[in-house]
């Protein structure tokens, strides 16, 4: 399964590139998204994938290779939902500046095994696209409350004596 | 393999179903026909904690025809569509699409708020519901409230039905009688999930003209969708061979199916072309036989 995309986020490539190294943002944009802790040079990873009356709990491991600070880099997961069968893949995330703030292109290939593909092969490219697009709204909505929280806390500040 | 346990509730009317889901936000799931919940059970892909059974339930079954509308209760079951002699006029493209839902056994037991809940974007019936513009009346805890089909499916098995939310029925715009449609899909063996599918209708005006043309797409889609460009290219024209060829293109332009172990995204984009040729023919000829009777 393959997915591409791109994706015009507004804002500037070192606010992008701060929020895609963060792990509470990311986090929050990873649909399902239970858990996600910083090891030494991956993450460790939780997260509930519900489509429909289908719930899995997956656990597995997110690395980043190829990291090229305000570039991009290549993001590497693996996990196992237990009888629900593993997932593994990899994404190559790229930013350039862009009018209007930064876009962001993404080429991510998966594989699904298990019960999960066995059942359910047919859906599973419509629910990685899914999750894929939802993965970039929530890092948006992310963003923007964070700046919004940022301006607040100046504000604030500034306030202060 | 056997269910994961859960517990089990008949209740008797819509108001003690939506409490028992509000109980249970999410935990719960309601069972009718059982036809999609209970295999992804026994896979224990899904492991609800609770079953909210219909089967007590009065008021949800009926395909009752109410002036300019056609009702169709959650509960009922393609069995009833299926042999329903007043559908053959009142919606013969919902019967017809029917006919094509899984094997006998399955459209013995699945129902209309069933497939609808499910939204699995190869399933017959959503493709009809978003093509007919239909809408949905839904119940939850907060009261009620209608959906349009085509707001209603937002991705596979994802809808915009609430944890605490029970489909009522969808109901469909009453089906002039002179009205041009066909259905068609394809399957690698009948009864399997449609590879591709369309559903087409339109109104032709005295020069022979297709206006009020509708076209839906199932299987080569993530969620059912109107095919807007293949629409446009039929309407106000004689359905002649030049422009289904042109509808028949713009349809394959347009869809964007996904690809699995079945098929390659280019084939169900083909298929899709094919079956939309095959379905403005079929349309095209029962015109013919209609206004020659």
């Amino acid at each position: 399964m393959d997915i591409q995309g791109e994706e015009l986020l507004p804002f500037a490539p070192p606010q992008v590139w701060q929020a895609l190294n963060d792990p509470g943002v990311l986090k929050d944009a990873i649909p399902g998204c239970e858990a996600l802790e910083r090891l030494e040079d991956d993450y460790r990873v939780t997260l509930m994938a519900a489509v429909g009356p289908v719930k899995a709990r997956f656990n597995g491991k997110l690395a980043l290779h190829n990291v090229e600070p305000l570039r991009g880099y290549t993001l590497q997961f693996e996990g196992t939902g237990g009888i629900a069968g593993f997932g593994k893949g990899m994404a190559d995330v790229s930013i350039e500046a862009a009018e209007g703030g930064t876009r962001l292109c993404y080429g991510a290939t998966a594989q699904v095994g298990g019960r999960l593909a066995q059942v359910g092969s047919r859906l599973v490219d419509g629910v990685a696209r899914r999750m894929a697009a939802e993965f970039f709204s929530r890092l948006r909505q992310g963003m923007e409350l964070q700046q919004a929280g940022g301006c607040e806390a100046k504000a604030t500040g500034a306030a202060q004596p | 393999m056997k269910f994961a346990e859960f517990d089990y509730r008949a209740p008797s009317t819509p108001a003690e179903v939506v409490q028992l889901l509000a109980q249970r936000p999410g935990e719960a799931k309601i069972i009718a026909g059982g036809q999609s919940l209970l295999p992804t059970m026994a896979y224990r892909l899904a492991q609800p904690a609770m079953l909210v059974d219909l089967k007590g339930v009065q008021g949800l079954d009926g395909i009752t025809p109410d002036g300019a509308v056609l009702r169709l209760g959650a509960r009922t079951r393609w069995r009833d569509i299926e042999a329903s002699a007043l559908l053959a006029t009142a919606h013969p493209l919902l019967q017809e699409a029917v006919r094509h839902v899984a094997h006998y056994q399955v459209r013995n037991r699945g129902t209309v708020g069933g497939s609808l809940a499910h939204g699995d974007p190869a399933s017959e019936l959503p493709c009809i519901a978003v093509t007919c513009e239909g809408e949905l009346r839904v119940l939850g805890a907060r009261g009620e409230r209608r959906i349009a089909a085509s707001e209603f499916f937002l991705g596979p098995l994802t809808t915009d039905l609430r944890d605490d939310e029970m489909i009522l029925e969808l109901v469909l715009p009453a089906w002039p009688r002179d009205r041009r449609w066909a259905f068609q899909e394809f399957a690698r063996r009948a009864g399997d999930f449609a590879l591709a599918g369309v559903a087409v209708y339109y109104d032709r005006d005295d020069g022979g003209r297709a206006g009020n043309v509708h076209i839906g797409v199932v299987g080569a889609c993530q969620r059912p969708h109107r095919l807007a460009a293949a629409e446009a290219a039929l309407s106000g024209r004689v359905p002649d061979a030049a422009c289904i060829e042109e509808a028949a293109e713009a349809a394959a332009a347009e869809v964007d199916p996904p690809g699995d172990l079945q098929a390659p995204a280019a084939y169900r984009r083909a298929l899709v072309a094919t079956l939309l040729r095959r379905a403005l023919r079929e349309a095209a000829d029962r015109s013919d036989t209609l206004s020659g009777s």
